[in-house]
């Protein structure tokens, strides 16, 4: 048995501080993608335009179904083909297209559960449709909505390690490559846990205290 | 003021109003009663346009209100709604839940629509609760709040769809007295209700629905008095004998 050896950490520590680097990077751009595709997606998905409604459901049903990993390959080598997208690109285009269907759920269930009683007090003092989802549905709907889109944002950077395979220098790549020449996979991965670990549980901690002021009118 | 000609409503096959006709004048308090699934909250609800109708028109002040987007429309801002679960706004305080309407449908100024709110809320008998939220509130304070926010938007004509349902017993009379007061200030209004002591003592006309038809239609005193219908004489008697 070997000893344990945590000054390989110190000697990488430029390159592990360039792959968080990316990862925050690839992360942050791909919450804003993905939640821009994610309010799109639910109004597709409760407008009264059938048209819009099936395109809704068709993307949330395409991206549920496959794997993650799969996705990410085929935009960068599949979609490869056709233009010339950087893994970087690639990857914030998968990430974002894959939480942005999960996002749309959670956005769309929100909204509905806001009882139908507001909205009808709404429009009957002369709301139009607009005023009642910006005044009424939509404050009333975030509350519910963030929780589980603050876990989604979480899971979005877990998954984001998955981009390595496209040798994006993410947290999990440039583990790869430190283990690969050290051998102090132990440290190395154990280390790597806890800065995604830092990482996604600083981002529970914020919304956290997002929710708490919130809920000043419950 | 308000003309009901020749109404259908469908939900599926089910016919909830079938060839309703009625009219209330300017000024008239008309109370329905009929028991419940006699479609007589749906008839309300077709005045201002929250339930479509799939035959005749509801005319206000001669448009036709299922007529455009921009009738229905018109429709809301001359009538106002009281709903029986209160529906106040959740996310606003009772300030906010009474002004929404006059600064965001009106264009008033806050400053203006802060006033007409504090008059209201005076009526009601709230001024102090004017920065609490709907959350803090008892079912009667809500429902008083309900209808200053209605009031609000300086409506014609005032619906009620079972306002003290969901209220306990001794919150009935607090929501009744705003109520009995509107009327005496000469306020034109549609009252759904079971309370058959408020029909007899404000109504000009009581209205009985049964399986989506109107089946009598008296001043109080006639229609408690003496009522024509069999269904009629059953429903009291059964609602008055409790």
């Amino acid at each position: 048995m070997q000893h344990l050896e945590f000054s390989v950490l110190i000697e990488y520590l430029p390159a592990i501080m360039d792959g968080l680097s990316m990862t925050i990077k690839i992360s942050i751009m791909s919450i804003i993608l993905g939640s821009i595709m994610g309010v799109g997606g639910a109004l597709c998905r409760i407008s009264k335009s059938f048209l819009l409604r099936s395109i809704g459901n068709i993307y949330v049903e395409w991206i549920r179904n496959t794997p993650l990993l799969i996705q990410i390959l085929f935009i960068y080598f599949g979609l490869g083909v056709f233009f010339n997208l950087s893994p970087v690109v690639s990857s914030v285009l998968a990430l974002s297209f894959f939480s942005g269907a999960y996002i749309t759920e959670i956005i769309r269930s929100g909204i509905k559960s806001i009882h139908k009683g507001q909205r009808e007090a709404a429009l009957s003092i002369g709301m139009t449709e607009w005023q009642v989802m910006r005044l009424v549905v939509l404050p009333q709907a975030i509350k519910r909505i963030l929780p589980p889109l603050a876990g989604q944002f979480i899971t979005l950077i877990k998954d984001s390690s998955l981009v390595s395979v496209i040798a994006v220098t993410d947290l999990t790549y440039v583990a790869k490559n430190i283990v690969t020449i050290t051998f102090r996979a132990f440290e190395v991965w154990l280390a790597i846990a806890a800065f995604y670990f830092i990482l996604s549980f600083s981002l529970s901690l914020v919304v956290r205290k997002l929710e708490e002021r919130l809920a000043e009118s419950d | 003021m308000i003309k009901l000609e020749n109404v259908y409503k469908n939900y599926g096959s089910l016919q909830v109003l079938k060839n309703i006709s009625l009219e209330v004048a300017q000024g008239e308090v008309v109370v329905v009663i009929g028991p419940s699934g006699s479609g007589k909250s749906t008839l309300l609800r077709t005045i201002n346009g929250l339930e479509t109708i799939e035959g005749g028109q509801v005319l206000i002040n001669d448009f036709s209100v299922h007529a455009s987007q921009e009738n229905l429309h018109k429709a809301r801002q001359l009538t106002g709604m009281v709903f029986q679960q209160f529906n106040l706004f959740n996310n606003k305080n009772v300030m906010e839940n009474v002004t929404i309407g006059p600064i965001n449908v009106q264009k008033k100024s806050k400053a203006e629509a802060a006033e007409i709110a504090l008059a209201l809320l005076e009526k009601v008998g709230l001024p102090e609760k004017a920065q609490v939220y709907p959350s803090k509130l008892s079912g009667g304070q809500q429902q008083r709040v309900a209808i200053a926010r209605a009031l609000a938007m300086h409506p014609q004509v005032m619906l009620f769809d079972e306002p003290t349902s969901a209220l306990d017993p001794e919150m009935i009379s607090e929501v009744l007295e705003v109520m009995k007061g509107l009327a005496f200030d000469g306020m034109t209004m549609v009252v759904v209700t079971h309370e058959m002591g408020f029909a007899r003592e404000v109504a000009d006309r009581v209205v009985f629905m049964d399986d989506g038809i109107i089946l009598e239609e008296a001043s109080p005193a006639e229609f408690f008095s003496n009522p024509k219908h069999e269904r009629t004489k059953l429903f009291l008697s059964r609602i008055l004998n409790h």
